[in-house]
């Protein structure tokens, strides 16, 4: 999805920024500051995430913050519904899942402590 | 935020919170209430497991043996399978839940565990990225389980029964309220109830079905892009390639 809707913005992302290789925005609007809040979200460190937090809330406002903060908890919860049952991913999108994980070797991503 | 400390919460993720509060605390298809706040406690407890730590830490969590530091509520088979689930979820193989159902769990409680653990995460979750306190569990509602297996559940796509649209009967709950299901709403489908209850709240958090895909319309604050962004990073962290 991050592909397709940038594709209809006419942006050009860096997926590597988002695996972790590079350290730019990705080329979506305060998207440094996006990847910062999402790192800090799953990490441990809650001064880390108290400092990302302020600086994201006066970038982009209150409501999107609170949008940020939906989207992590989405993408942290619902991951374990996939994973627990097995489920596979829909025909419908597979062949883009596949073409992304080739392009950025994501199968040799390593996470970090769970949180 | 002019001075207050909690930031104004959009009335649909408010709401489906509350529900999901309601929800956690109710008499659930297969475990009671009581059991549901267990289940719900121990998740938030398994990330101080140090079993779990070292397993997540190791090549393999499945070369590392020991006993899980728990709350002392739950049997250790149902530990295993919330600390595995909340800690370690990206490295699960059906040969690891055919071993959780080995120990006499079966596949419909095993799924209502993953759909308590997977609403206290998003709760939790989402509290913490905003400064919020977690909250304090609620009281156990009274009242039995309605076990409750929807007769047209197969085990086709996953690995467990799953329930496709085509084959509810009328006696089941409807899993599936306001969309159109695709594999991801299927997977906790052989209890439907926990479908609806989590879907209600994943959407308000992410983005309603039809959203999702509607690129030519901005529904939040944030751009789909921007959202995306979030989405990838937080499933990349959980090694979820769904």
């Amino acid at each position: 999805m991050l592909r397709a809707s940038g594709e209809k913005d006419g942006e050009e992302f860096d997926l590597n920024s988002v695996v972790g290789s590079g350290d730019g925005d990705a080329g979506v609007v305060h998207g440094k500051l996006l990847l910062a809040f999402a790192d800090a979200v799953f990490g441990g460190d809650d001064a880390e995430l108290n400092r990302v937090r302020a600086e994201l809330l006066d970038a982009i406002g209150e409501a999107a913050l609170v949008d940020a903060a939906g989207t992590a908890a989405s993408f942290n919860s619902v991951v374990r519904a996939a994973d627990a049952s097995g489920i596979p991913i829909d025909e419908f999108k597979a062949d883009a899942a596949r073409e992304i994980l080739d392009d950025l070797g994501m199968d040799d991503f390593s996470p970090g402590p769970a949180r | 935020m002019e001075g207050r400390t909690t930031p104004i919460i959009r009335d649909d993720i408010a709401t489906a919170r509350e529900n999901s509060w309601e929800r956690l605390s109710s008499p659930g298809t297969w475990w009671s209430a009581t059991d549901r706040l267990a289940i719900a406690d121990e998740t938030r407890h398994a990330i101080k497991c140090e079993l779990c730590r070292n397993r997540k830490e190791a090549l393999s969590p499945y070369t590392i043996d020991g006993v899980h530091d728990s709350l002392g509520a739950l049997p250790e088979n149902i530990v295993e399978v919330i600390h595995r689930v909340r800690t370690d979820s990206g490295r699960l193989r059906q040969a690891w839940v055919d071993g959780a159902l080995a120990t006499g769990l079966s596949d419909a409680e095993y799924i209502e565990i993953v759909g308590v653990v997977a609403t206290i995460v998003a709760l939790d979750t989402f509290d913490r990225a905003l400064g919020l306190p977690p909250r304090a569990l609620p009281p156990a509602k009274p009242g039995e389980p309605s076990r409750h297996r929807p007769r047209g559940a197969r085990k086709t796509i996953a690995w467990v029964a799953t329930l496709a649209q085509e084959n509810i009967s009328e006696e089941d709950p409807n899993p599936y309220p306001g969309f159109e299901p695709v594999n991801i709403h299927l997977a906790m489908s052989l209890v439907p109830e926990e479908v609806a209850g989590f879907f209600e709240l994943d959407q308000a958090l992410y983005l309603p079905q039809a959203a999702i895909r509607d690129l030519d319309n901005e529904y939040r604050a944030l751009t789909h892009s921007q959202i995306e962004l979030i989405a990838s990073r937080m499933a990349l962290h959980n090694q979820c390639f769904y």
